[in-house]
Formats: structure tokens, sequence, C-alpha cells
């Protein structure tokens, strides 16, 4: 499905964006994801297909708010049978239980809302809006109220009950978790949609300064293209001379950043050496978050903990790493 | 107790205060929408007019109604009626001097409801009409009661502008709160008091009545669930 639309009020945005399965709209707040949300789901005026001029409750979407408007004086079977008008009284109990079962919920139909987890609200709340049968499920930061600790938990088995049923779902989100499970990515930013793709090529080949941050490639640095070769350029930066996929766009002379992922900073073998100094180590679960100073320019790196225990890791002590070419991701400098 | 003009005086304020209520239910609920919801050329000052009363002397009010309503005013003049020193003229001065307290009511009742509800509802496949007498109403009735109520009983105890609108008519226009300034006048300090007894208990009955309903509308906003 694509979704192409404009509109002025409360921010001005148009774009034409790919929903691919469960599909993530990554930007900041601020951006206008949930304006686009709102304007698919017929609630603010934009211009647009599909379902163009028509009144929301004409509109085959399901549309989750970020709270999700439960209704709070409805139990949890009467909040979905309020989709199901059309039915006669007997057969739409029949079918919100259903639905509700649908979502592994049918145990809680006679809850009220505020008797159920935020988890549990947000199940409720998709089966009420798949209730509509809808061609298209839009959700505003459905992982906003799960905790870290909870949100593989209670969120990766909703992305997968939607997955079996093949809605597409379109998310607004600025959680890069999400994203990561997602099908598909699109970014919004201030100047609009700036990439989409699946999401192991927007999270390594970011198109912009910009996307490069949102997605969590955190170590940037600045260099020019000295050579280009076979489907290689030879990069002169402030980390030296290093070699990087080539990128279509690349000519020599070419102002780049060059960028590469804390969890791709290897400490084994390989092409593109560099030597600094530990600045700062800090645990992250599991594994160990670290700074490396090379010459004035720190490089932030992710290793599994085995790997501390084998390096025997202190602060100040001098590492050698290695940054992989084909890890190494280039973006026109202009872009910034 | 013992004077039946008294009974009169009592069943004419309530009658007053119960057509009074009706007018402002249907008045002040869409009004009061409008208010809370809609942004519009001239919505300041609609807002300083239906809110005047509540600084404007009662007086003041009631003499503007009388030049209106009365025999040589342009009401008379244009339509041939006169509602002053009648029933229907206490119901008008009655309506604008509420008016006030019914729509700050109505308002908080509507602008405490979630907009998401009402969105949310409507991408459910609900027209207006399901979404007011399924969303909107059953979420905000307790509010709407309780200013509902707060108007009746502020209409009960109405004084100026009834007197200048209405010229305190024994058995015709005499509200109760007229009744007891009259009988004070009159140096009958029991009947006075019995009829002030009487006003004390209906209101302090009906205030009771709306604290335990905003406690109830409070319960019921999602805003404290979630």
């Amino acid at each position: 499905m694509e979704i192409a639309y404009a509109l002025k009020h409360p921010v001005n945005l148009s774009l034409r964006l790919q929903v691919r399965g469960f599909t993530v709209l990554l930007g900041e707040s601020g951006v206008g994801k949930t304006s686009l949300l709102k304007a698919l789901a017929g609630l603010i005026p934009a211009q647009g297909e599909p379902f163009a001029g028509l009144p929301p409750e004409r509109r085959p979407v399901g549309y989750l708010p970020q709270h999700l408007a439960l209704f709070p004086h409805l139990r949890a079977w009467q909040n979905v049978a309020f989709s199901l008008a059309h039915l006669p009284s007997v057969q739409r109990k029949v079918q919100a239980l259903a639905y509700l079962d649908q979502m592994g919920m049918a145990e809680l139909a006679e809850r009220y809302p505020r008797e159920m987890s935020g988890g549990q609200q947000q199940r409720v709340a998709l089966a009420r809006a798949l209730a509509r049968r809808p061609q298209i499920l839009l959700l505003d930061e459905p992982t906003s109220a799960l905790d870290g600790a909870t949100r593989e938990e209670v969120f990766g088995g909703v992305i997968e009950r939607l997955r079996a049923l093949g809605i597409p779902t379109l998310a607004a989100s600025h959680d890069q978790w999400l994203a990561q499970r997602a099908d598909w990515v699109g970014v919004l930013t201030r100047q609009g949609l700036v990439q989409q793709g699946p999401p192991e090529v927007v999270f390594t080949q970011p198109a912009t300064l910009e996307v490069a941050r949102l997605v969590g490639l955190r170590n940037l640095w600045p260099g020019r293209i000295a050579l280009l070769g076979e489907g290689w350029a030879q990069v002169d930066s402030s980390l030296g001379l290093l070699k990087a996929p080539r990128p279509a766009w690349a000519a020599t002379g070419q102002p780049v950043w060059v960028g590469i992922r804390p969890e791709e900073v290897f400490t084994d073998a390989g092409e593109n050496r560099l030597r600094g100094q530990v600045q700062s180590l800090r645990r992250q679960g599991l594994r160990l978050r670290g700074k490396l100073m090379v010459g004035a320019v720190g490089l932030e790196f992710l290793l599994p903990r085995y790997k501390e225990a084998l390096l025997g890791l202190t602060e100040g002590q001098w590492l050698e790493v290695a940054l992989e070419p084909r890890y190494l991701h280039l973006i026109p400098a202009e872009a910034a | 107790m013992s004077d039946p003009v008294f009974w009169q005086t009592l069943r004419l304020t309530l009658e007053v205060s119960l057509v009074t209520t009706l007018i402002l239910l249907a008045l002040g609920i869409p009004l009061s929408w409008v208010l809370a919801h809609k942004r519009f050329w001239g919505k300041r000052l609609l807002e300083s007019v239906v809110l005047l009363p509540l600084t404007l002397p009662p007086t003041v009010l009631g003499f503007y109604l009388l030049l209106l309503l009365g025999q040589n005013g342009p009401i008379a003049q244009t339509l041939g009626f006169t509602w002053a020193f009648r029933f229907e003229g206490l119901v008008v001065g009655s309506v604008l001097f509420s008016l006030p307290f019914a729509l700050n009511g109505y308002r908080e009742a509507f602008r405490a409801l979630e907009p998401d509800l009402i969105q949310t509802a409507r991408t459910l496949g609900a027209g207006w009409q399901r979404v007011w007498l399924e969303v909107i109403l059953p979420l905000t009735w307790p509010g709407i009661l309780s200013a509902t109520l707060l108007a009746f009983a502020h209409t009960l105890g109405e004084f100026g502008v009834v007197l200048m609108v209405g010229g305190s008519i024994p058995g015709k226009t005499q509200m109760v709160s007229i009744y007891i300034y009259d009988q004070v006048q009159a140096l009958q300090f029991e009947r006075a008091s019995e009829a002030a007894a009487v006003l004390l208990g209906v209101s302090l009955g009906l205030v009771y009545l709306v604290r335990t309903l905003e406690d109830l509308w409070r319960s019921r906003m999602p805003s404290s669930t979630r």
C-alpha cells in the first residue's frame, strides 16, 4: 500500500510512503508523525490517497492514539462491540469476544479499562480497531507506555499477531527498538520523509546525517574521498585513510561523513586498523560501552562482556580496533 | 406555614426555576460545546456577553429587561406582546441571570473529556449522534447534572432581576426571596423565618447533591485512571 498525503495544519507536510507489513514511521516529536496518522484517519483536513475526502466514520482504518482512548465507562468487550454497531446485539457480544480472543484478551472481557495494565489496554484497543475490519492499522507511539523490560515481551507478541493477520500497519514512533523489528521503515524529519527502506538498510546506510543520528549511528567524523576503486572508496578522514564501500554518488574530492555503529567496531584483526586510548567504560546491560580516543576523535564501541575479560579492559589503556570496511558508511557532507 | 400566599409563592418559584433550568439545558449544552471546542471570530465577545450577569448588578439586568419587555418596549412595538410582570418575563430574566453558572459547569464537563475519545469513536464508525449518545453524555452527565442543579438553586434564590422584571405581584410574580423581604418589612418575622428555613433546606440539599455528583464525575474521567 502506498500513502501519498499532503497536509498544511498543524504541520506543513507532504510525503509518499510505502506501507509494507509492519511499517514504522520513525521521527522525533514535532515532525508531524501524529498529524499524518490523524490525517489518514480523517481527523484533520488533508489531501491524498487512499481514503481521500471520506469522513472518519467511513474510512476503513483502525486508529490507536498514543493513550489508546478506551472508553472508560465501558467494559473491554463493550469497547470492542462499539465497532460492531451494524450487528444485532446478540452477535455483537459474540463477535467482540472473538476479536478479544484473537488478541489473547478473552479472559479480561468483563473488566473496565482502569482495571487493566497498559499492555492489556493496548491489546483491547487493538481488538476494537481490528473489529472495524480495517485496511490499515494506525498506531501512534505504541511502545511509549511500555518500559524497556516488558517491551519485547508485550509488544513483540503484538507485532507477531499483526503479521499473522496480514494487516498493513503504520506505527509512528521515535523508538529505535520498534523500528528495528519492522518490515519497512520511513524516516520523517523537518525536511519531510528523507528515507524509507527495510530496517537493515536504514539502520546501516542512513541517507543523511540526521537519519544517522536518529537510527543510532553514533560514530560520525568528517573526511574527503581520496580515491575511487572498483566497489570501494578510499577516504582521507580525521581518523586517517580508511577503506569503505563505494556509494553510487561518490566522486573524488567530495566531502563526506564517515560513520560506523558502536556495535560494529571490532577488536579482532581486520582492515582499517586504528589505535587509541580507552577514555571511558560503562556497563550497558550485559554489554560494555566505551569510548576510544583516536587523536582528537572519540569512537564509541559496544563489546560483549567476554571481550572485556579477554582483553582485560581498563580505562586509560591503549587498544587497537578494526573498522571493517563493509560496516563503514559514507554520507555526502552537503546532506547535512 | 399558615400563610396560603407562601405556598403559592413557593410553587411559582419552583415552576420558574424548573422552566428556566430546562431552557438552560437546551440552550447551554450546544452553546458551551461550541465555546469549549470551536474557535471563531467574535468568540471572546460572545463569552463576555453570556458571562456578564456574573458582574452586572441584578437590578441593572432587570432594568434593561423591563425596558425591553415592557409595554412601550421594542418587543411590544414590533412583535406585539408584553412579558414584563408575567411568568414569561420571570423566566427570561432567570435564564439570562443563571446562564453563566450553567455554561461554566457544562464547559468544564466538556473540557475534561479527552478529545481522543471523541475522535477515536468516530474512527470506529460512529456518527455524531452515536458519539453524543454513547460517549459524550455517558461520560459528562454528572457534570452536566451538577451544573444544572446549581443553576436551579441559583434561580430559586433570585431577587433583583425578578423584582425589577416581575414587580413582586403576590400569587402572580412574587418569588420566595422577595416574599421573605416583604414579610420582614411587614414585621412578620415568623412567616419570614419559616420561608427562610424552607429555602435553606432546599439549597443545602441541592448543593450537597452537586458535590456528590462532582465526586462521581471525577471518578469517571479517564484522566484520573491514566
